[in-house]
């Protein structure tokens, strides 16, 4: 057996008998999946929104029915107060309101949910404007047919979400691999006895590589499933692109964890520089929150950072948006190249022991 | 006394000295407040807001009719597109297919350009749409609407808002036509009023909103990772072995802790609030006694969290894996940064058993930002209060304090 397939099985072994590693590796992305799932799920959706509806006067009140048919809202309660309205408001046991007094019609908002205030703004001015017809013997003469452009029917901000959401475990995953587990090494005096011996630097960074990128492949089929099983996502994965991109981002993260794995000695080290670089890309890739509504610096700030290209060509290959062939190719390359040229590179000024 | 100020400084000297301490006590909270103001603040100040759209309209079939209905609308999106006075973008860049341009073709090419999230929309008026619309208005109620093809993507945020956009320009263009034929008089028409519950006459700025979820998530780190972290490494690397052999007391040594953590909370609400206020011009008071108040009693909570956290683990390594584990479920299950009135219900369970909820919602409300809150006031103290009970038995009774011989 040579040094290579040695060190694979142990490092096979190491991974399986640590539980903490396991858990972060296979688990955690779980956490944030099932997380931003049932917050962000029906994020911007009025379906389950409930409108609170206080009428002072009988003036067009079959107009004001109609108009109230097919707004797509969950429920409308009746308030016979003012008060009742807003401190039901305020409470948030309905989720907006309306007065009818016969002069306007009047929208009354909790200004502390500034979230989802849109959302139900634009549901009020389609009342506003079904009423301002029926009471005038008139229909639109209008209409707009929505058509979705992308390739999946039934899609939502949360499909754009998911991918996003393996992207940043891959990077937060590559980038502590082989910075922790080397630190690790170091600080127990392992990496001491293994550089005694005829093993090439390489050969130990890059079976530390293949057991943790077999982990994090897994861990992204792992999370995929749950959203598609649980929250009923649509996906259409082109597996063979899937595929390569995952290997070629995680091994891209992992050669930029090598950096890491220059500059610092301890394994807490590792794994806060580790944490803080892929927090800051998470906020500034898109992940959570649309780059479009970034200002223009930011805008160019976030097309720098690794994340965002790695999370566009996860949307990519998941199907939930549209990249050119060059460009996708371009982005696999970019990282494998990254890998190829760090791992031999930082090779043997991280596999050496702790400086004393 | 003496002991206890000496430990107090050693705490905040020891945080100043880690950078990972400052990046996460201090620099990622003042990140955090700065990304979400730049983002978010303009999206509810609608400042310099702006989308790429198409328009593909066929003005050529319109002839026979009195006016143009798609002309009037390729006007009022022209209108939108001109610079503006203010020198903020126009709302739009429009593009629209050259002279005898294949329309098919341009269309193709626009679609592919909203899927790879180039352009937020694009506006497709058929070629009979001119027609459409004037045997509409000729037709009356009843008849069908003329349809214009709205093309966006559903997973885009951006394309959405243009789309809700778009929408509302063409539903004025109708009512205007619809005036024109007399059949919609816009001086009957009702007024569309929007007010506000309580007593403030425009929406809270995000800022605001944000400003005191950012303060207690400061808190919660320091107190979540901060105190687990010093005692358990301390305790790890037989630091603390050392004050035992001192006269020092266990008590002693957490007031000057304590103390401390309280100096390190202090100068995280300095600068938060400095940069919230000069920076992105927060209009919020944090300095009320109620407010300062909820505040003192959010440093205890997670003060006391963070000791319920070093009771629980073995090593100063499971300590932070612990912490990890929790921060994520508390921070976001409180309506820190998203809403959390559509959860369902096996997870509104964990909403109103998590001490954030109610620290953030008092805090909110003493600060005028919220008018209501999910739970009746005294529960917004009782359930932090039974926390920092709890935390503070559990760690009484199970921290060990020198390491296992």
């Amino acid at each position: 057996m040579n040094a290579f397939s040695i060190l694979l099985l142990t490092e096979i072994r190491i991974f399986l008998r640590d539980r903490m590693m396991l858990f972060f590796t296979l688990l955690f992305p779980l956490v944030f999946v099932l997380l931003f799932g049932l917050l962000m799920g029906g994020m911007g959706d009025v379906d389950q929104a409930s409108l609170g509806l206080m009428v002072a006067t009988i003036a067009d009140a079959d107009a004001l029915a109609r108009s109230l048919e097919d707004t797509g809202l969950r429920e409308t309660r009746s308030f016979d107060s003012l008060e009742a309205l807003e401190e039901s408001i305020a409470d948030q046991r309905v989720d907006f309101g309306m007065i009818w007094d016969g002069a306007a019609l009047r929208f009354l908002y909790n200004p502390a949910r500034l979230q989802e205030n849109y959302a139900f703004e634009q549901v009020a001015a389609g009342i506003t404007a079904k009423f301002n017809m029926q009471r005038q013997g008139t229909a639109p003469a209008i209409g707009v047919v929505r058509i979705h452009a992308g390739e999946i029917e039934s899609v939502g901000w949360f499909n754009l979400v998911l991918p996003g959401i393996l992207a940043f475990s891959i990077l937060s995953s590559g980038l502590f691999a082989v910075s922790g587990h080397l630190t690790q090494m170091k600080e127990r005096n392992i990496l001491d006895r293994l550089i005694v011996t005829p093993m090439a630097p390489v050969a130990l960074l890059a079976a530390i590589g293949a057991v943790r990128l077999a982990a994090g492949f897994i861990s992204t089929l792992i999370t995929l499933g749950v959203g598609i099983l649980v929250f009923r996502l649509d996906f259409t994965i082109d597996w063979f692109r899937y595929v390569l991109f995952v290997i070629c981002s995680t091994l891209g993260a992992m050669g930029l964890g090598t950096l890491i794995a220059l500059l610092v000695r301890r394994p807490s080290s590792a794994g806060n520089i580790a944490n803080a670089s892929a927090m800051i890309m998470m906020f500034m890739a898109g992940i959570y929150f649309p780059v479009e509504f970034m200002p223009a610096f930011l805008r160019v700030v976030s097309s720098l950072m690794p994340l965002t290209h790695m999370a566009n060509a996860m949307r990519y290959v998941t199907g939930v948006l549209d990249m050119s062939d060059a460009r996708f190719w371009v982005t696999s390359a970019s990282f494998l190249g990254l890998a190829l040229l760090l791992f031999p590179l930082t090779a043997r000024y991280v596999v050496r022991p702790l400086r004393r | 006394m003496k002991d206890i100020l000496t430990l107090a400084r050693a705490h905040v000297l020891t945080a100043f000295r880690e950078r990972e301490t400052l990046f996460w006590f201090l620099i990622f909270p003042l990140f955090l407040l700065t990304i979400l103001s730049l983002i978010f603040g303009r999206m509810s100040d609608g400042q310099d807001v702006h989308f790429s759209i198409a328009l593909i309209n066929d003005p050529s079939a319109a002839s026979a009719a009195p006016f143009s209905p798609s002309a009037i609308i390729a006007e009022a999106f022209a209108a939108l597109a001109a610079p503006t006075d203010s020198g903020h973008q126009p709302l739009f860049a429009i593009e629209t297919p050259q002279a005898g341009q294949d329309r098919d073709g341009f269309l193709e090419e626009k679609l592919v350009e909203l899927r790879r999230g180039q352009l937020a929309a694009v506006l497709v008026l058929p070629p009979d749409f001119d027609q459409r619309v004037m045997d509409t208005l000729d037709a009356g109620r009843g008849a069908p609407s003329a349809e214009a093809h709205l093309y966006m993507s559903a997973t885009s945020v951006a394309s959405e808002t243009a789309a809700s956009i778009i929408e509302q320009v063409l539903a004025e263009v109708d009512r205007s036509l619809l005036g024109r034929v007399g059949r919609f008089d816009e001086s009957r028409a009702i007024a569309h009023v929007t007010g506000w519950v309580g007593e403030r006459e425009s929406e809270v700025d995000y800022v605001d909103f944000v400003l005191p979820g950012i303060l207690l998530m400061a808190f919660f780190a320091s107190g979540l990772f901060g105190v687990p972290g010093t005692i358990l490494f301390n305790r790890d690397r037989k630091v603390l072995r050392r004050y035992w052999v001192t006269p020092l007391s266990v008590g002693r040594y957490l007031m000057g802790f304590g103390a401390g953590h309280l100096i390190l909370c202090a100068l995280q609400f300095t600068l938060i609030v400095a940069l919230g206020k000069f920076a992105f011009g927060a209009s919020i008071s944090l300095f009320g006694p109620t407010t300062l108040l909820i505040l003192i009693l959010a440093v205890v909570t997670f003060l006391a969290f963070g000791f319920l956290i070093a009771s629980l683990a073995k090593s100063a390594n499971a300590g932070m894996a612990t912490a990890n584990i929790l921060n994520m479920p508390m921070m976001f299950l409180s309506g820190m940064f998203f809403p959390i009135t559509g959860l369902p219900s096996f997870m509104r369970v964990v909403v109103l058993a998590n001490p954030v909820t109610y620290l953030l919602e008092s805090l909110r409300q003493s600060v005028g930002v919220q008018s209501g809150t999910l739970m009746p006031w005294p529960w917004t103290f009782v359930v932090p209060v039974l926390w920092i009970g709890i935390c503070t038995f559990a760690g009484v009774r199970r921290l060990r304090w020198d390491v296992q011989r």
